[in-house]
């Protein structure tokens, strides 16, 4: 089983609320994204259009992270495919973070939180999830989809621009997808092999 | 404004920007890595040249840069009470090589030097012990000339170092560094013998001019067969924010003014000359290490190919 991530860009509207949903299901302090969205312009005037390119942690068949670690923290589930982080080894040399091509990756060196007054409960709550002076990135909410969830991102889509499945499994909704659509992975040249594919605009 | 929100801000900008800066390795806590890569390249140099020209100071400084070194290394790492996990993965991870070079390079050094400086050691400086000690150094030592160029090279994410030619060109760095502190030290410490200053600074010269070529072919690389992000590094290092430190410290700092001591066009070599030669040049790949780092950008995300810059 490979877990893989199918994102319809013509679906996508760019709300950001992949963005937020990551948020909210992972307490990621301020300045970490495992989630986020990038707005970019294409074509020349008058033919000009906006497109949103939501951007993850590709969970790469060959993730050059893993293979730049020096620890073994970043390492790939072998039963799934999803790229995690074991923080406990995390030395924080951040070579993981130069060797991501995504660039999807975080590093997490001081206390933050959201609002001027301090620390929320719910903050304080997340807080002890996210170790400080280590790397931080997206595992597919790896929790959530052990327990028979999609990822919060995937959940949250308001458009269901988000499919998520599994790509060894050539009858999945995301193997359809990417088979009968033309789905891409960003850089393909670098032969990472992602998991996360899009769909033309 | 403070320090974490200024940061954040910052952070949000750079996710704005096509090209992604790097900041991580070279700004902040990061200015700790390329000084110890800078540290350990030099040190690795001349202990190589203390070798070949029976130099005991030489051998001295290595080691002992090497350590400062390693402790510029552990400065870096967010988590440096942890520092012994980077041996686990040396299959792959440049880094975890190099972590091991480190090491038997400081404790072969360490033992090899300790019959030659102190008297009445424990064993003797002809001893299989010491045989051994010098055999873990020499090792450790090729593995530190060699490694860090492809520490950067198997960085994925920032086309500008993904370069074939960026391990060379360290291990260029790593021998002239090491040429200069012997230099350095010659002048300080006295010269054993006065072909060895003139041998010495052949050899500072013609890796001077490996390094500016494999530079020059480096840069023509990236502009040449180089993606966008790579053009945009070399626009950074020759225009843009890290202009200053390779026009300054680079070019005038580790090149210019060498060369005109060495040409004697400003008084004839003497010791002062000599040290200001080591000096000038060491600087000099300090800030060409640090350029090159700050230099790096981010492979841009994008849903079809960048054109252009």
């Amino acid at each position: 089983m490979r877990w893989g991530m199918v994102i319809d860009l013509k679906r996508c509207i760019g709300c950001y609320g992949c963005q937020l949903a990551c948020k909210a299901e992972n307490g990621t302090p301020p300045g970490v994204f495992y989630a986020r969205v990038l707005k970019q312009e294409e074509g020349q005037y008058p033919t000009v259009r906006q497109l949103a390119l939501p951007v993850l942690c590709n969970h790469c068949e060959d993730p050059p992270c893993v293979s730049a670690c020096p620890t073994g923290a970043s390492f790939k589930w072998e039963e799934d495919g999803i790229v995690d982080i074991d923080h406990d080894l995390c030395v924080g040399c951040r070579a993981c973070m130069m060797a991501c091509p995504y660039n999807n990756r975080y590093f997490n060196d001081q206390p933050q939180h959201y609002f001027p007054q301090g620390m929320t409960p719910y903050e304080e709550a997340r807080t002890e999830r996210h170790p400080q002076d280590v790397v931080m990135k997206c595992n597919f909410c790896r929790d959530r989809v052990r327990a028979g969830k999609a990822p919060a991102c995937v959940a949250n889509c308001p458009t269901v621009a988000r499919i998520f499945g599994d790509l060894d499994d050539p009858m999945s909704e995301v193997s359809r997808l990417i088979k009968e659509r033309g789905g891409f992975p960003l850089h393909p040249e670098l032969d990472t092999k992602p998991s996360v594919y899009y769909l033309p605009p | 404004m403070t320090d974490i929100s200024a940061k954040y801000e910052r952070l949000i900008q750079d996710l704005r920007q096509d090209f992604r800066p790097q900041r991580e390795w070279g700004e902040g806590r990061g200015v700790f890595l390329v000084v110890g890569h800078f540290l350990v390249g030099v040190a690795a140099g001349a202990w190589l040249f203390g070798l070949i020209f029976s130099y005991l100071p030489g051998l001295i400084v290595g080691f002992v840069l090497a350590g400062a070194g390693g402790i510029a290394h552990l400065a870096f790492l967010g988590r440096p009470e942890r520092f012994w996990k980077m041996a686990r993965h040396v299959r792959t991870s440049w880094i975890a090589r190099g972590f091991i070079g480190l090491s038997l390079f400081l404790v072969g050094a360490a033992l090899y030097l300790a019959p030659l400086v102190l008297p009445n050691w424990l064993w003797d400086a002809a001893s299989v012990l010491a045989w051994v000690a010098w055999a873990m150094a020499a090792a450790g030592m090729v593995t530190l000339i060699g490694y860090m160029g492809f520490v950067y090279t198997a960085s994925k994410g920032i086309p500008f170092w993904n370069s074939t030619l960026h391990p060379v060109l360290y291990m260029a760095y790593a021998l002239r560094g090491g040429a200069a502190a012997l230099l350095v030290e010659m002048a300080l410490l006295g010269v054993p013998d006065g072909d060895v200053v003139a041998t010495l600074l052949k050899i500072w010269i013609a890796v001077t001019a490996v390094v500016m070529l494999l530079f020059t072919l480096e840069i023509q690389g990236a502009l040449t067969s180089g993606n966008a992000a790579a053009r945009r590094s070399v626009f950074e290092m020759f225009a843009g924010r890290v202009a200053i430190y390779f026009y300054g410290g680079t070019l005038l700092v580790g090149l210019i003014v060498p060369l005109i001591l060495v040409s004697g066009a400003l008084a004839p070599l003497g010791v002062a000359i000599l040290a200001a030669i080591g000096l000038f040049s060491a600087l000099g790949d300090f800030f060409m290490k640090f350029a090159t780092i700050r230099a790096g950008v981010y492979l841009p995300l994008r849903a079809r190919p960048v054109r252009g810059r």
